[in-house]
């Protein structure tokens, strides 16, 4: 009686070879997107200072807080509220509310925002511990957002007190 | 130099209640202009003008006008930064005009200032989030109720006067 044996149909593939195709060129654009850096943003906010600027072509006192957001990709603006906190009478309290601000990236630098105009009126001559600080979000050119907060650090004394609000 | 000619060169030196004064003091002077601008807008759907040394390009597009700007002589124009939605009604929609012209003129006049002695800060296109006709302007985004309440208690009067006077 003859022996047969069977076809080996294992080695066979069991998916339509365009659907196989099909696949590795999905896995190929996922990696390539998974190649870029993850988008990391921070916003930077340097200590609030009496501005000098401000007095020699204003001719009045303000506390100036200088605030850049920064990332790792391009974005296309950021969205802040910047607060200036006090020390008084051993307490940490808020010295002025800014409203809230959006700043654009430009050509030159689209993964950074530079906040300009923030400063408030104060009275010289009574040193006040200040500290700054700043919370919103990044919009990223691909349309993500990054929620971004940052303070100043430390509280530093200035000369220089904001009225009460 | 007049106070407002001065303003126009104060840039990002021009504080909050300076914004906010020169958008009210723009809105009155400029009624009769910016109507006719509207006006321009509405029927050719495009507008070009400038303002202390910024251009703004506005659009009119599916019932909303958003603008654009750049400094006078630059290629860069900057995202669209504001948006109002018209009603259709051409009384309301002036109105909302008139109002949005004011502020985006305020906005160009803070980032792109005429030359003047006051140090600028290079690049960037920073506006208040929130415009000086609504609510939220005065309540930071929070609630309407509050923001009516500071809208009554915020007096310009002294910058407006200067603005009209001097």
């Amino acid at each position: 009686m003859p022996i047969t044996i069977s076809k080996p149909i294992l080695l066979m593939p069991k998916v339509p070879g365009v659907f196989v195709i099909g696949l590795l060129a999905a896995q190929f654009l996922l990696f390539q997107g998974g190649n870029g850096p993850d988008p990391k943003c921070r916003v930077s906010v340097e200590r609030p200072h009496h501005s000098t600027s401000l007095k020699e072509s204003q001719k009045f006192d303000a506390i100036k807080l200088n605030v850049t957001s920064t990332c790792n990709v391009p974005q296309d603006y950021t969205r802040i509220t910047a607060q200036i906190q006090k020390i008084e009478n051993n307490r940490e309290v808020v010295a002025h509310n800014f409203s809230s601000r959006v700043a654009a990236s430009t050509v030159k630098s689209p993964e950074t925002a530079v906040f300009k105009n923030i400063f408030i009126n104060c009275v010289p001559g009574v040193e006040v511990a200040y500290k700054g600080f700043a919370k919103g979000y990044v919009l990223l050119k691909n349309g993500e957002k990054i929620k971004v907060v940052g303070t100043s650090g430390n509280y530093e004394a200035t000369d220089c007190e904001i009225g009460a609000q | 130099m007049s106070y407002f000619e001065e303003f126009l060169r104060l840039g990002e030196w021009l504080s909050q209640d300076d914004r906010r004064a020169l958008y009210k003091y723009l809105l009155l002077s400029n009624k009769e202009i910016y109507e006719v601008q509207a006006n321009l807008l509405l029927n050719n759907t495009k507008l070009n003008k400038t303002i202390a040394n910024g251009e703004i390009l506005y659009s009119f597009k599916n019932g909303r006008v958003n603008y654009i700007a750049r400094e006078i002589a630059s290629d860069e124009f900057t995202p669209e930064m504001r948006e109002i939605k018209l009603t259709g009604s051409h009384f309301i929609d002036l109105a909302r005009l008139r109002k949005f012209f004011a502020q985006s003129d305020v906005d160009v006049i803070q980032n792109y200032p005429l030359p003047g002695e006051n140090p600028q800060t290079e690049g960037g296109f920073g506006i208040d989030t929130y415009p000086y006709y609504s609510l939220a302007y005065y309540s930071n985004g929070k609630n309407r109720l509050s923001g009516l309440v500071k809208k009554f208690r915020t007096n310009d009067r002294e910058i407006l006067t200067k603005l009209r006077t001097l």
